[in-house]
């Protein structure tokens, strides 16, 4: 392979990984903070996926782009809020098996919902004009929304830190991902807390989503697809640990790009990525960035 | 007062007797399927019989899968994602071995629950490197793994067009004959897996599912179960694909897909996880609710699914294995009879106790090979664990004399449970050894150093809450003793006199059959210890075994240990904020204090010790401020 090939596939790679960070990022947050694992976490993805492409068709290209954006992100957070209120409020306390149907149940709700409301074909669309046309580099081409899409995942990254890191509410949530009960104790809100990192995580996937839609064909398949490559770019990196979400996403994202590239690999390319997800838990089971788990 | 004992027994020999009248009208149902189809068919011959008969053999297939799921969701607690993988590897053992091999299809289904169970072995050592939630992420990694190999490798598995076109044997072309095999094949498999869960083996599993950190110290080794039903539920799930393969003659990637799980979680919880049968029933509804919905509005069944899962998680509290009793609840209410369920202990049952009629209990051994009193029993030497900063445990040296009544005390935060943590494994030291009558047990998982002879009580109460009173002793004797490898016989009808003897010295015969999580506070502690003396422990382990009892109930209890330590020989290490209790039982009592060892010695010269009075008083003078 030369090392122009190296490139195309280096860039695909991280494109894949951009959109893929911006997912496993609101499930690492979420799980981090509230100690649940949301299952209905691609199936938000997939509402804002939806929402994109139908909106964006309804205003036109000039417009249609960032208006879906806007919807995307007030439905899935709407969506994300009641989902934290009448669900999950009710199984923090729960075993984990709990959690983890409870939330698995949504995806089947959400599931058939959306193939009522946007009907079972795939939808495609195109990316918003300024972002539309590709460059050439060493004799490859290049669209220029791979490279919009790496830019945001960045933007999104930095995002994220600031608000952890800079911010009132950061410094909450930070605290809750340590010790949410002395949390409580200390006279936060800790269930409106609860809530608002919940739509946060939720806005994250639908982020994702809207990036993913003039990428992909939407199709409703695409909550699962999505969501076992985030379980995976999370145990990889670490639930709960952003900069985790961030590694395991290049790592996912590469070894996708890499290993669809070889012929003899391409069959497999997602067979690769669960195999070092299954190493990683085998030999470090709370991933690279995490923590173990009391 | 209450009136307890009638109204205790009365509810559960009717549901027994209800759950048999279930199976056998289950059981007779199944068998006249393919004559009432026949019949239905001539009623009205729009109906196609073959295609009913059909229609069951697929739901005494999705029965026999559901249940084997149930093994591990509902008698263990596990969540696994991997389970639709096996089952779809049970379906490829038969469909490549014809296809490729030409292997009579039931030969390859004899084989199916073999290699499935070879493929849950290996995959399931690497999942169970991780507990709970982590391991449900890893069981979907796996099966995603599984599902690639059969989705891409054309070659082999024939990728995502599968495998059609199986021949049957001419005898089995039959749509009845074929059923009542299939339904055969199914019962029989029914059968081994309802003596598995009422084993031994079983018990350890809902020792397991109750909680995981008690069925450690009482001696089960918690992963090796858990590895072992998840390959029995492998194998079981194997030969439910294989019959898939046998009666549908195909075999095709999606049936390894993740999502494919739900249907044995939703016909799981639909039928109740807490029975064993209750997933079999869900399948017939299952099948009868997708055949009717899913061809007119496949979405809305989707959604119908999710919210059955839905209502189960938020409706019934405490998880859904209490469905039954919600159940029973409910009919309760609609009779207006008195609940059974309400019955509350009151807290004076400890009164009875009876340390006498322990002494006599064969099961609470007398020491085997008695140490000669004085004889060092326990020995740790130079032991030191710090978390982060913290040396919670430094340098700590410590010899437990057999025969003794040794008590730790010291302020909060002294150590006290860090050490005992560590002498019984649920820590690993950093350093430094312990030695246990002779053997060196530093860093040896829990479970080897309960059936060492050390048992544990534990601060916080420890007992498996939704297990019968009974069973908690049973299990735990039956546990210290290695019987829970039997995956035979009745595990509520062994050491069942003993546990009943052991349940009368403390005075809770009375509760035997009650839910031991509707206890009192005050009972739960004093099973809690029953659970440390049924064990028959050389050395046992008390963290502060009286924490929240009232002050009688403290008496009664403490002089319950001490008189049977002193019979049975029993050595006793205990810590204990109560200086009431230390220095009534206690003949050797050594002070901790950050971690440290302060002093020791005898009641009396820890009392006069000046410097332990200065860390009492220490800690006082810190409670005043804050």
């Amino acid at each position: 392979m030369n090392p122009a090939q190296l490139l195309l596939f280096a860039v695909g790679g991280l494109s894949n990984a951009a959109y893929l960070f911006i997912v496993a990022a609101g499930l690492s947050l979420v799980f981090g903070a509230l100690r649940v694992i949301n299952m209905a976490h691609g199936s938000l993805y997939m509402i804002a996926a939806f929402v994109t492409v139908v909106v964006a068709e309804k205003l036109g290209l000039a417009f249609g782009f960032w208006g879906a954006l806007v919807a995307a992100l007030i439905l899935t957070g709407v969506v994300g809020a009641v989902i934290e209120i009448v669900v999950l409020r009710r199984v923090y306390r729960e075993e984990h098996l709990v959690q983890l149907l409870g939330t698995y149940a949504l995806t089947l709700i959400i599931a058939g919902l959306v193939r009522i409301v946007f009907g079972p074909n795939y939808r495609t669309m195109r990316p918003p004009a300024i972002f539309s046309g590709s460059l050439s580099v060493a004799g490859f081409r290049y669209s220029v929304y791979s490279f919009v899409m790496i830019a945001a995942a960045i933007l999104i990254a930095a995002g994220v830190y600031l608000m952890l890191y800079r911010t009132a509410l950061g410094r909450n949530i930070r605290a809750a991902v340590s010790d949410s009960e002395l949390l409580s104790a200390s006279g936060v809100n800790v269930a409106r807390l609860f809530t608002v990192v919940f739509v946060i995580g939720a806005c994250l996937a639908a982020l994702g989503g809207v990036i993913v839609a003039p990428s992909q064909a939407v199709g409703s398949s695409m909550d699962t697809d999505v969501l076992v490559l985030a379980f995976a770019i999370s145990v990889i990196g670490g639930l709960g640990s952003i900069i985790g979400s961030l590694v395991g996403s290049v790592i996912v994202g590469e070894v996708y790009s890499f290993g669809l590239e070889n012929s003899y690999t391409n069959q497999f390319a997602l067979a690769f990525v669960f195999i070092i997800m299954a190493a990683v838990l085998i030999v470090r089971p709370w991933g690279l960035f995490g923590t173990p788990e009391q | 007062m209450i009136a307890r004992l009638p109204l205790a027994r009365l509810p559960l020999a009717r549901s027994v007797r209800f759950r048999w009248l279930v199976a056998a009208v289950f059981v007779v149902f199944a068998l006249a399927i393919p004559p009432l189809a026949g019949l239905h068919e001539q009623l009205n011959p729009d109906v196609s019989g073959k295609f009913e008969i059909f229609l069951a053999t697929s739901a005494i297939v999705l029965a026999l899968w559901a249940v084997s799921y149930n093994l591990m969701l509902g008698y263990t607690g596990m969540v696994s994602f991997a389970h639709a993988a096996y089952y779809g590897v049970g379906a490829y053992t038969v469909a490549l071995l014809f296809g490729r091999f030409h292997v009579p299809v039931l030969v390859g289904l004899a084989l199916a629950p073999l290699v499935a169970a070879a493929v849950g072995l290996v995959t399931g050592l690497a999942a169970l490197r991780a507990v709970r939630l982590y391991f449900s992420l890893l069981t979907l990694a796996i099966s995603q793994v599984l599902f690639a190999i059969a989705f891409n490798w054309y070659g082999f598995t024939g990728g995502d067009n599968g495998i059609h076109g199986l021949q049957l044997p001419d005898q089995l072309s039959d749509f009845t004959n074929l059923y009542y095999f299939v339904a055969a094949v199914v019962g029989l498999c029914l059968v081994l897996m309802f003596g598995l869960t009422r084993s031994p083996f079983g018990a350890a599993l809902a020792a397991i599912r109750e909680n995981r950190e008690r069925a450690r110290s009482i001696g089960i080794n918690v992963k090796a179960y858990e590895l072992a039903v998840f390959t029995i539920a492998a194998a079981f799930a194997g030969v439910a694909g294989g019959l898939f393969a046998v009666f549908q003659q195909e075999a095709f990637p999606e049936m390894l897909y993740w999502t494919q799980n739900a249907q044995p979680v939703v016909v799981a919880l639909l039928g109740g996880t807490g029975t064993f049968l209750g997933p079999a029933i869900g399948a017939f509804v299952y099948t009868l609710l997708d055949n009717l919905l899913s061809k007119n509005f496949p979405y809305q069944f989707d959604i119908l699914l999710g919210a059955i899962v839905l209502g189960v998680v938020l409706l019934v509290p405490g998880g859904f294995s209490a469905l039954p009793a919600l159940f029973t609840s409910l009919r309760a209410r609609f009779h207006r009879e008195q609940q059974p369920e309400t019955v509350e202990s009151g807290g004076e049952s400890i009164e009875r106790a009876d340390a006498g009629k322990i002494v006599r209990i064969e099961a609470v051994h007398a020491d085997p090979a008695p140490l000669e009193r004085g004889e060092p029993l326990l020995i740790v030497d130079h032991l030191s664990r710090s978390f982060g900063g913290l040396h919670a445990v430094q340098d700590v040296n410590l010899v437990v004399l057999a025969g003794d009544r040794h008590a730790i005390i010291g302020p909060n935060g002294a150590g006290k449970s860090t050490l005992f943590n560590l002498i019984t494994g649920r820590l690993k030291p950093d350093s430094g050894t312990v030695v246990f009558a002779g053997q060196n047990i530093t860093g040896r998982p829990p479970h080897q150093i309960a059936r060492a002879g050390i048992g544990r009580a534990f601060q916080i109460t420890m007992i498996f809450p939704k297990l019968t009173v009974l069973q908690n002793l049973q299990y735990a004797m039956l546990a210290h003793r290695g019987r829970t490898v039997r995956p035979f016989g009745r595990a509520d009808r062994m050491f069942r006199d003993d546990a009943m003897e052991l349940l009368a010295a403390v005075g809770l015969d009375q509760y035997a059959d009650l839910p031991a999580g509707q206890l009192s506070h005050g009972d739960q502690r004093s099973i809690e210890i029953a659970i440390s003396l049924a064990l028959g422990s050389r050395l046992v382990l008390l963290d502060e075994p009286t924490a929240g009892m009232s002050p009688f109930e403290t008496d009664k209890a403490m002089e319950l240990v001490r008189r049977v330590a002193q019979e049975k020989h029993l050595t006793l290490l205990f810590c204990e904020h109560d200086m009431e209790v230390v220095f009534g039982t206690a003949r050797t009592v050594t002070v901790m204090h950050q971690g440290q060892v302060l002093t020791q010695g005898t009641p009396d010269e820890v009392r006069a010790n000046p410097d332990v009075q200065k860390v009492y008083l220490g800690e006082l003078e810190q409670e005043a401020v804050v």
